[in-house]
């Protein structure tokens, strides 16, 4: 709960509707798309313009709280998670596409709108926006924004950042500053770049500039069916190797292939097969066929039983389909799902997913994988029931164990789906306190009150002046049970 | 100033030069291999320079993973040797010397024509090592190309031109070179090729590149010459070539293939070698023709109102635009500071921004290295604050 007055001068500012305080409506906030973390907020506020987002942040601050900025709520890492009883600014009616400059290829928006909607509103125009990550129908730019977010087409188009070009960002001391949008040549310090990924801990971006691409005139999309996982991601390698650049490139293993076709998602996959590649090559329609043999010739030398192709939308969708529902298949095997999220340099892939099934193995837990092979971007899902605490202990164990596996084969702990409150304990893997402190510096250049998403993405016990910090730091170990309110 | 640079053979020597520097309360000029051009503005007092060039090793190259790690003091030219045989590139196309360090490309941060393709230098820079100004060695990022662990520090050091920090190794992303290579001109007069860039950077033929050069430059009677590359399978560019033709309604003046192709841009690479004055002048591509006049008016004041050295460029795509010239080094033209100054309020009011590269002193103080940035001038300062609190290091965000 928050005081009255300040839920009365919220009110003032944006609305009597746009805040709520209610218990019930707030459970819907209780946590992203990462459930395990759940905490309730305070209150919620949905603001509708840069103004009004300006002066929340002055009343939230005033009263001593601290803010969570919040997409569409389906981030993969707890970020959204509102600690503490922090206030949660939702961006949900900042949802106006201000501009589509088509002659510039670029577009205006408010942070609330949906990815997928960006494109579908450019489409008459034949551009697109290509970050295309799996929640693209239901995230928000602004979320993508927060957390740097990718997609199976960053293989060959790039992460968010690539098409961030100019922000306006509400700062935690209410002050409004713009950054990049003068063409493609911003002068001084890449801060769009910089706050690209900040996981809002650094202000709250109200209007986003970005890129578009022209919409490829052809697509082939390729299914190539394995034994062996480890000869899939040969073909990978293989065909990286040979200078093919796919647009996408996307790994689908066997128990989440059996997962899928036990469901309603049914995609026609083989249930006996242990990799499932899909492979889309796009661009102009002249050289794309000789672009798919190719990737099929590498198939089948790396060992693939056979490797389909889809030639119109309605096939492509199909081949697609066991890849786009893996996600939806596996919450029927098991009530709760922890997604991982590591990148390894590529060739390393056929490595690291003999040491992670090794280590389901071990923990005698259920290690599903669906990864962006191209990247090297692996989506080991542990699948656990969290009322077994036993399970839940093992799955945290196996959870550390395939991270070091990655980190040290040269990889990091996140690829795209951001540290939160997730994986800040892992912080320490892969950075010494020196780049942890001047993490923290960064957050203060731009924080010095740390009220802005506080208890994400450093590790409290890295910080600087932790002992000084009058705030109870949250951990963010997995919970049992939701939390008591 | 000491003009003899101090040239460390590790990360380790490069932070004891940065903490004794502190300690003697000197300052230190961050370089490479002191060819690249430009410092922006970003350097106003001086510094012993700091050469990283006997950082060269390359660390880490596993071609597969189309990823390298070597130390910032590494040539282009050498990396291009390193990575050429087995059909890779790094297509930074930067302004500047091929003879400049892959640190340095970094630390300057700018992009050339292949931006739109390839990503910026900024979208393919991995990881880096670096030793800030008050002695600390930082490696942030990694070598992996997806990562979103913890703020975006790489980014904010890329471009950051040695005023955080100096960088001491670097991973990059490479990229497969294309099946061909080609390169269209096409020649005409100032609003024509204009027009023909617009045709060209609308159309839905993915070009890799598409600039516009003056004619003279290339030997073409006409005013202009559109240069486009054609970057890809070879099915791909023919059918591109095919298509381009057609929407221009007209043949090439000239088409260069494979070798050609490349030693033309690498030729345009080095573009800005030796100007006293270059400016750039970004706005948004559909306002190119004005951005263009406005660099005009600052190429014929530069030249004193006479024929002179003084030409420019446009990357139509990203709709830059480039002014250079060599000017006298006692007295620049009479008004060219007026003309600069006009020319920025020009292309501001179209949401553009002019930034002097090279300028001779008199006329980069009278019209500012960069437009007004107050909005973030406290950030900025902060950001230099965190990591250089002594300002042992010279540069800084003009």
């Amino acid at each position: 709960m928050i005081p009255g007055r300040l839920t009365k001068e919220l009110a003032r500012i944006c609305g009597r509707d746009a805040v709520i305080i209610d218990r019930d409506r707030l459970l819907v906030y209780e946590s992203d798309a990462l459930t395990a973390y759940r905490h309730r907020p305070g209150a919620v506020v949905l603001p509708r313009t840069t103004e009004e987002v300006r002066r929340t942040v002055q009343a939230v601050v005033r009263h001593g709280l601290p803010i969570v900025p919040r997409g569409a709520g389906t981030g993969l890492s707890g970020g959204a998670v509102a600690l503490n009883g922090a206030v949660v600014i939702g961006t949900a009616r900042m949802n106006r596409i201000l501009a589509i400059d088509a002659p510039n290829r670029r577009a205006v928006l408010q942070p609330g709108v949906i990815n997928a909607e960006l494109s579908a509103a450019a489409a008459g125009q034949g551009l697109y926006y290509a970050p295309d990550p799996s929640s693209q129908t239901a995230c928000t730019i602004g979320g993508n924004v927060a957390e740097n977010s990718g997609g199976p087409h960053c293989l060959k188009y790039g992460v968010t950042s690539r098409y961030v070009t100019g922000l306006t960002v509400v700062l935690p001391d209410g002050s409004v500053v713009k950054a990049g949008g003068q063409g493609r040549e911003a002068p001084g310090y890449d801060l769009v770049g910089l706050f690209v990924g900040s996981e809002g801990c650094f202000g709250i971006a109200t209007e986003i500039e970005v890129g578009l691409l022209p919409v490829p005139e052809g697509v082939r999309t390729l299914l190539g069916i394995f034994d062996r996982i480890e000869d899939a991601g040969r073909a990978v390698s293989e065909i990286i190797s040979a200078g093919l650049l796919p647009a996408a490139m996307e790994i689908i293993d066997g128990p989440t292939i059996r997962a899928v076709e036990d469901s309603v998602f049914a995609a026609g996959y083989p249930t006996d097969a242990e990799a499932a590649l899909v492979i889309e090559f796009d661009g102009l329609e002249a050289g794309l066929d000789d672009e798919a043999e190719r990737a099929t010739r590498f198939c089948l030398r790396a060992g693939a039983r056979e490797v389909r192709g889809a030639r119109d939308e309605e096939e492509r969708v199909a081949l697609w389909k066991g890849r786009k529902k893996a996600f939806g298949a596996m919450g029927r095997i098991a009530p709760d799902l922890l997604v991982q999220d590591a990148t390894v340099p590529r060739t390393t892939l056929p490595a690291i997913l003999k040491g992670i099934s090794e280590i389901g193995k071990r923990y005698n837990l259920i290690v599903a994988n669906v990864f962006h092979a191209g990247d090297g971007n692996l989506h080991p899902n542990i699948l656990f029931d969290r009322r077994d605490l036993d399970e839940l202990e093992r799955v945290e164990h196996a959870s550390k164990e395939i991270m070091q596996l990655c980190v040290d084969a040269g990889g990091t702990i996140t690829g795209e789906h951001g540290v939160g409150l997730d994986k800040k304990h892992h912080m320490p893997l892969i950075y010494g306190p020196d780049e942890l402190d001047t993490m923290w510096g960064i957050r203060r250049v731009f924080d010095p009150g740390a009220v802005m998403n506080p208890g994400k993405v450093l590790p409290e016990e890295t910080e600087p002046s932790h002992a000084n910090r009058g705030q109870d730091p949250a951990r963010g170990e997995l919970v049992g049970a939701p939390a008591p309110a | 100033m000491n003009n003899q640079a101090l040239t460390p053979e590790s990360t380790a020597e490069t932070r004891e030069i940065v903490l004794a520097a502190r300690a003697a309360g000197s300052r230190l000029l961050p370089a490479g291999r002191r060819t690249w051009p430009g410092a922006g503005g970003w350097t106003r007092d001086g510094g012993t320079p700091v050469s990283t060039s006997q950082l060269d090793t390359v660390h880490h190259y596993e071609p597969a993973d189309l990823i390298l790690t070597a130390g910032a003091g590494i040539g282009l030219d050498r990396l291009a040797r390193i990575v050429g045989p087995n059909r890779q590139w790094l297509p930074f196309d930067a302004p500047g010397s091929s003879a400049g360090t892959l640190g340095a490309a970094v630390a300057s941060g700018t992009s050339g024509p292949l931006r739109t393709r390839y990503g910026a230098t900024r979208d393919n820079v991995l990881g880096l090592e670096v030793v800030t100004g008050d002695g600390r060695t930082l490696r942030i990022g990694g070598r992996v190309v997806k990562n979103v662990a913890g703020y975006d520090l790489v980014r904010l050091f890329t471009g950051s031109r040695g005023s955080l920090g100096i960088i001491t190794r670097v991973s990059v992303r490479l990229f497969p070179i294309p099946g061909a290579d080609e390169t269209l001109l096409f020649a005409g007069g100032p609003s024509e090729a204009v027009s023909m860039a617009r045709t060209v950077c609308t159309s839905e033929v993915p070009v890799a590149a598409a600039e516009l050069v003056e004619g003279e430059e290339v030997g073409a009677d006409r005013a202009m010459v559109l240069a486009v590359r054609l970057l890809g399978g070879p099915r791909e560019v023919e059918e591109s070539r095919r298509r381009i033709r057609a929407a221009l309604g007209t043949e090439p003046w000239r088409a260069l293939h494979d070798g050609e192709s490349r030693r033309f841009h690498t030729a345009r690479i080095g573009w800005e070698e030796g100007a006293s004055l270059v400016a750039r002048l970004a706005a948004l591509p559909d306002r190119l023709d004005a951005a263009l006049a406005a660099a005009r008016a600052c190429a014929t004041r530069a030249n004193g109102g006479a024929q002179g050295s003084a030409a420019i460029t446009a990357d139509a795509l990203q709709g830059l635009v480039r002014v250079r010239a060599s000017l006298p080094d006692v007295d620049p033209p009479t008004g060219l500071a007026e003309t600069l100054a006009t020319a920025r309020r020009d292309v501001e009011a179209l949401g553009g921004s002019l930034t002097l590269s090279h300028a001779p002193p008199q006329v980069a103080t009278r019209v500012g290295w960069t437009g007004s940035r107050r909005e973030t001038a406290a950030l900025t300062e902060r950001i230099k604050a965190l990591f250089d609190p002594d300002s042992v290091l010279a540069p800084r965000c003009p």
